[in-house]
């Protein structure tokens, strides 16, 4: 079978020679076959419980080989899940661009869609240094080209070299950690070489630099500016793989290199979850206040990465102090809120994708009323937004379900720090929740609901079917993880355990579980209990439609005096004002001008760490340089002149033996 | 019964972060005469019975009648402003306070001392760092004086903490000091507020030229 | 079972009692104590009228509102009676089945495309996203005291001879019945008493409903206010009573907490609504403290 593999990948350069309109096709059964394999092996390696090891191809005299372990076998499934979906949507995404861009642009973009497929499968199963980085830096590669599809857009462009820019500084770090490993241990350059170092070594230092790494991959904050700009600039589908799985390589980076850690993990597990806390707190802040909703929902991305944070820091720090409940659990609402996310993230950056293609503005101010227009969409949105914000009854709420219990199982049991780094996690879990809900309730809202808020809204329609599909397909896993939870406790506790944790603490949730599949249950049929009831006793009686209560004011369109998004953001933006840096703009009434005359008014938000940590060392650097650019004349007799003077120099130099 | 009366002296401590007006300030500064009163009532056993009625008077008199008195006659004479506004929004001056709190408590534990009773060194450090948070924070000396008085409530609970009995020089220092800086302040804020219109500090600044 | 037909019945008296208490103090002439009843009776017989403007979204988030209220009921023991469904983390899930019927009053309030609506949305959505820590540091110091997680292993764990159990109560009881109060839209929050668009906060929302949805969030009101008042009768009911005695107390202790809300409300002042969020903030900074109350009486935290 893996013959097969090989093969297909060769296949990919066959993809030039196609035809515009077969060129998707030949790409979508490229896909079929790779998700097959992999996935065949995954299933494999988790039904067995064994790591399953493959060799690949020879490599600078040694062969590589492709080693899968249960860990490996998660990620692919979940790679294999997202880009399935991805393909299937970006048919029916790619449609108005097929008259805009010749043969070779839509085989290239499809090229690299198979190569960002095949590099993260591959990021995940090889364990040599070298090829890993090759493989690292593909995978950058292909979702730059991806990023900058839209050339035409001179924005675009500087996005995607920046995004180029902060991917190799992550590799640099990388590079930087392992052959510092490789020289202090003297280990083959090999993952499983490093934990020879770190057996001798004190582990966080090192482990600083991978997290910082692979940390830029995955999007923590200080380390995150690269997602909000990247994000929106690419096409949906292409967001929706990036934010469902490309950052969650980072998450595997740090997870396997944990992986090897044995010894003094108190500091690492706290710093994982400080990292965390923040970035969540000010991921879903700053992702309030944003008008394009693809920004917005790129800084959930960031908060989700947090949340994901969160349950690995408490699993180390679990580890760390010896409470396996608090170790099995963390990890596993960890892990499993990995899968979720790409889910529910995915179908959300499809379903504004399909908002996006049908009105042509990403701002949310210019939309309104779309779900009389485009029901199944905002049905499809809806389900991704009550996932997201962690309500039962489904998959968000599992996840941050297992972490809330592994907290506060062990909280009778830890020390007194531990217990109060465990207080400020629930509570910042709490709080994350609660801004989640408060985000997704306004772009909801002001996408889907109440009158329309300007005329792009008039030509929308319902999108075709192709691209409701893979709607379908993530709103089904959604409701099933929600609804039945006991499907995953045998598969999380194979992955945990590869982590050296006793997994009696999932086994345990078991029955937990089965009482909240049966209160959802429960739910939904005294939902449909009051439907009937309400029907009934409606039938009976007059139902009328009128306009809504206005207060008796009839002087204008009802959208006039409807809450827009930047006024249901107000008050939260007040209490977070030194975090989310919001601008207004706007010139004030004079005191004599009796009728006023027509205002704007624009708000903008700004990310203060890019500010900080960016935009001004660059602009300072950049003014630095100009003044030393005064040498560069760009005439030769002054550079003949720079040439004499160093040859005097160099005279000088030696005559009084100083060189 | 003693833990009782420390944990609403925190309780106390947040009220302090969330006020704005400055009857509230005086109010719950009789309000933490009365706690003080309640603390010393039940710990203090091993001192003479004079001293003991004596601290209790004290407490019960002084800080929780004649004090608040004072300061409002004060208040009434400047006609001070309802609302003081402090430099940073009461909400992180909440989170700030409770953090104050927690280092309290962990500070105590990590230095695990035999010598000092603990019950009452938390709280009283809370209280000394919490005043000065307060007198940094507001911007009118009156919100200063009030600051003062929390962080010489705190000084007497840490009395209480490095002794059990406490002795009179202790309790006649801290006496003196309350009655000393409350009637001098309040006299110079009587005057001052005769000569001048306001009692901010930015402007009192400018006295020195 | 005997919990949930408490805190039903309790659930009819509940705002008639505070309609009562607040007519007596203002010397008006008191309404009789099932008037709330008689009016969702009423209610249940029209017919109603939906906006042109609203989606399929408005006729379904009154229901789903209403199955979240009364599920949670199903959650919550009374002394010695669990509740009907109980698990291992169930006040979790408790806090966010709540969650939910908020999600959906809310962007059905946004679908009318109202003003007013809009209004009391962003502000219940803060208030309610600030409030949750103060709930769960609370059912966290519960945890951390007992080693239990449910509901009822929690509160059949609780009673134990500690002068610091007393504060933890008292502490538990203050800060429930004030998130009770911002749950609701009472006061200091809010005032349910002007009906003025521009303080309002539940009220307004609700502004558009009519007929069988009106009807059905008025009970799921009385049911939340019968929650909390449930939760706070379980710090005081001891399991070691006979059934009858806990079943007198438990609704002597829900006729005292209507009471104390008329009280209340007639005497207290709303606060401006922009100090709201930091008064909240401070509910979460109380149940921080009961969470060291708790770390002291469980000798974390060592005082000599």
């Amino acid at each position: 079978m893996i013959i097969l593999f090989k093969i297909a990948i060769i296949f990919t350069f066959v993809l030039f020679i196609f035809p515009k309109q077969f060129q998707y096709y030949f790409g979508l059964i490229l896909h079929l076959v790779i998700i097959s394999i992999s996935g065949i092996w995954a299933v494999k390696t988790l039904i067995l419980s064994s790591k399953l090891t493959l060799p690949f191809i020879p490599f600078l005299g040694n062969n590589l080989s492709i080693e899968i372990d249960q860990l490996s076998a998660f990620f692919i499934l979940v790679i294999d899940f997202t880009m399935l979906t991805g393909i299937i949507y970006a048919k029916g995404y790619l449609q108005p661009y097929f008259h805009k861009k010749n043969k070779i642009e839509m085989a290239w973009h499809f090229f690299n869609f198979l190569w960002l497929h095949i590099s993260m499968l591959l990021v995940v199963s090889i364990r040599d240094v070298l090829p890993f980085l090759i493989i690292w830096e593909i995978m950058s590669l292909s979702s730059f080209f991806l990023v900058i599809f839209e050339t035409e857009k001179e924005e675009t462009i500087k996005i995607g070299i920046k995004y180029l820019i902060q991917m190799h500084i992550g590799v640099a770090f990388l590079m930087a950690a392992f052959i510092y490993a490789y020289v202090s241990s003297g280990e083959t350059l090999n993952f499983d070489g490093l934990s020879v170092y770190f057996a001798s070594h004190n582990p966080f230092g090192l482990f600083m630099l991978f997290f910082i790494g692979f940390g830029i991959k995955a999007g923590f904050i200080p380390l995150h500016s690269w997602l909000p700009h990247a994000h929106p600039a690419a096409p949906s589908h292409v967001s929706g793989v990036m934010s469902g799985v490309m950052i969650k390589m980072g998450i595997y980076g740090i997870l396997r290199v944990l992986m090897y850690i044995h010894h003094d993990l108190f500091n690492i597990g706290l710093f994982i979850l400080i990292m965390s806390l923040i970035s969540g707190l000010i991921g879903v802040s700053l992702a309030i206040v944003q008008h394009d909703v693809k920004k917005l929902l790129a800084y959930h991305s960031i908060e989700n990465i947090g949340i994901i944070g969160i349950g690995i820091g408490l699993g180390v720090i679990g580890l760390a102090k010896n409470i396996p409940v608090l170790a099995a659990l963390g990890f596993g609402g960890g892990i499993l809120h990995i899968l979720n996310h790409s889910l529910f993230k995915s179908l959300l950056f499809y379903t504004a994708g399909s908002v996006y293609k049908q009105t042509h503005t990403r701002n949310i101010e210019q939309l309104g009323g779309l779900i009389k227009k485009m029901p199944k969409t905002a049905l499809f949105f809806l389900l991704g937004a009550i996932a997201i914000s962690g309500l039962p009854p489904f998959n968000g709420f599992i996840s941050e379900f297992l972490i809330y219990s592994g907290i506060f199982k062990s909280l009778h049991s830890a020390g007194l720090f531990t217990d109060i780094v465990l207080m400020f996690s629930f509570a910042g879990l709490a709080i994350i929740g609660g801004l989640a809900l408060f985000c997704f309730t306004k772009v909801f809202s002001v996408i889907f609901l109440g009158t329309t808020r300007s005329s792009k809204v008039e030509h929308a329609t319902e999108v075709n079917s192709s691209m409701l599909i893979p709607d379908f397909i993530i709103g089904f896993m959604i409701i099933i993880i929600g609804f039945v939870p006991v499907i995953f406790v045998h598969p999380l506790s194979q992955i945990i355990g590869s982590f050296f944790i006793e997994t009696t603490a999932i086994h345990q949730m078991i029955s937990t579980f089965n009482n909240i599949s049966l209160s959802s249950g429960v739910f939904i049929i005294i939902i449909g209990l009051l439907w009937a009831l309400r029907s009934w006793q409606q039938k009976r009686q007059t139902i009328k439609e009128d306009k809504t209560w206005a207060c008796a004011y009839t002087g204008a369109n009802p959208a006039v005096h409807q809450y827009t998004a930047t006024s249901y953001a107000d008050n939260f933006r007040q209490l977070s004002s030194k975090i989310v840096n919001v601008k207004k703009d706007f010139k004030d009434f004079d005191e004599t001008e009796i009728f006023p005359k027509k205002r704007k008014f624009e708000t903008h938000s700004s990310d203060i760490f890019e500010n900080y940590l960016i935009t001004i060392p660059s602009d300072r650097i950049l003014a630095f340089l100009e003044k030393i650019a005064v040498f560069q004349t760009g005439k030769i007799q002054h550079y003949l002149l720079y040439a004499l003077l160093f040859l005097a120099l160099i005279f000088l130099l030696t005559f009084l033996n100083l060189i | 019964m003693t833990y009782l009366f420390i944990i609403l002296y925190t309780i106390t401590l947040i009220y302090f972060a969330l006020s704005e007006r400055v009857k509230k300030f005086v109010w719950l500064l009789s309000i933490q005469g009365f706690i003080l009163f309640g603390i010393a009532f039940f710990s203090l056993h091993k001192i003479k019975i004079f001293d003991f009625i004596f601290i209790l008077a004290e407490t019960i008199l002084v800080k929780s009648l004649i004090v608040p008195w004072f300061l409002n006659k004060v208040r009434k004479h400047n006609h001070l402003k309802r609302v003081q506004e402090t430099s940073v929004p009461v909400s992180y001056s909440l989170i700030i306070v409770v953090m104050i709190l927690l280092f309290s408590f962990l500070f105590n534990n990590f230095l695990n001392s035999n010598y000092i009773h603990t019950k009452y060194f938390t709280v009283s450090f809370a209280s000394i760092l919490f005043g000065i948070y307060f007198i940094i924070i507001h911007k009118n000396i009156f919100s200063h004086v009030v600051g003062y008085l929390i962080i010489e409530n705190g000084t007497f609970l840490l009395s209480l903490a490095v002794g059990s009995v406490m002795p009179m020089m202790v309790n006649l220092a801290i006496l003196l000091d309350i009655l000393m800086g409350v009637l001098v302040l309040g006299v110079f804020i009587n005057r001052i507020g005769d000569a001048f219109e306001s009692t901010k500090i930015d402007k009192l600044s400018k006295l020195k030229d | 079972m005997i919990s949930l037909l408490l805190i039903l019945i309790s659930s009819l008296f509940f705002v008639g009692i505070i309609v009562k208490v607040k007519a007596k103090i203002a010397a008006r002439k008191m309404p009789p104590v099932l008037q709330p009843v008689y009016d969702v009776i009423r209610l249940f017989k029209k017919g109603a009228v939906y906006s042109q403007t609203t989606s399929v979204i408005f006729k379904i988030a009154p229901l789903v509102y209403f199955s979240s209220v009364f599920l949670a009921v199903l959650f919550i023991p009374i002394g010695s009676n669990e509740g009907l469904l109980s698990f291992e983390g169930d006040f979790v899930f408790f806090a966010y089945l709540l969650g939910i019927g908020k999600f959906m009053t809310i962007i059905s309030a946004m679908d009318t495309g109202s003003g007013f609506e809009g209004m009391g949305a962003n502000r219940e959505a803060l208030y309610s996203m600030l409030a949750e820590p103060a709930f769960f540091i609370i059912a966290g110091s519960m945890a951390l005291f007992t080693d239990n997680i449910s509901f009822h292993d929690l509160f059949l764990h609780l009673k134990q001879d500690a002068d610091l159990y007393y504060i933890i109560g008292i502490a538990s009881t203050y800060v429930l019945v004030y998130i009770a109060m911002v749950e609701n839209s009472r006061m200091p929050i809010d005032d349910p008493k002007t009906h003025l668009e521009l303080t309002m906060v539940h009220e307004v929302m609700i502004l558009d409903n009519s007929g069988f949805d009106l009807g059905l969030i008025h009970i799921a009101t009385w049911l939340k206010f019968s929650i909390y008042g449930a939760l706070i009768s379980n710090f005081i009911i001891s399991n070691s009573w006979n059934l009858y005695w806990q079943i007198a107390v438990f609704l002597g202790i829900q006729f005292a907490f209507s009471t104390i809300v008329g009280i209340l409300e007639s005497f207290r002042a709303r606060n401006k609504i922009e100090k709201n969020p930091q008064w909240i903030i401070m509910l979460s900074a109380i149940s921080i403290v009961v969470f060291l109350t708790v770390l002291i009486i469980t000798q974390k935290i060592i005082l000599n």
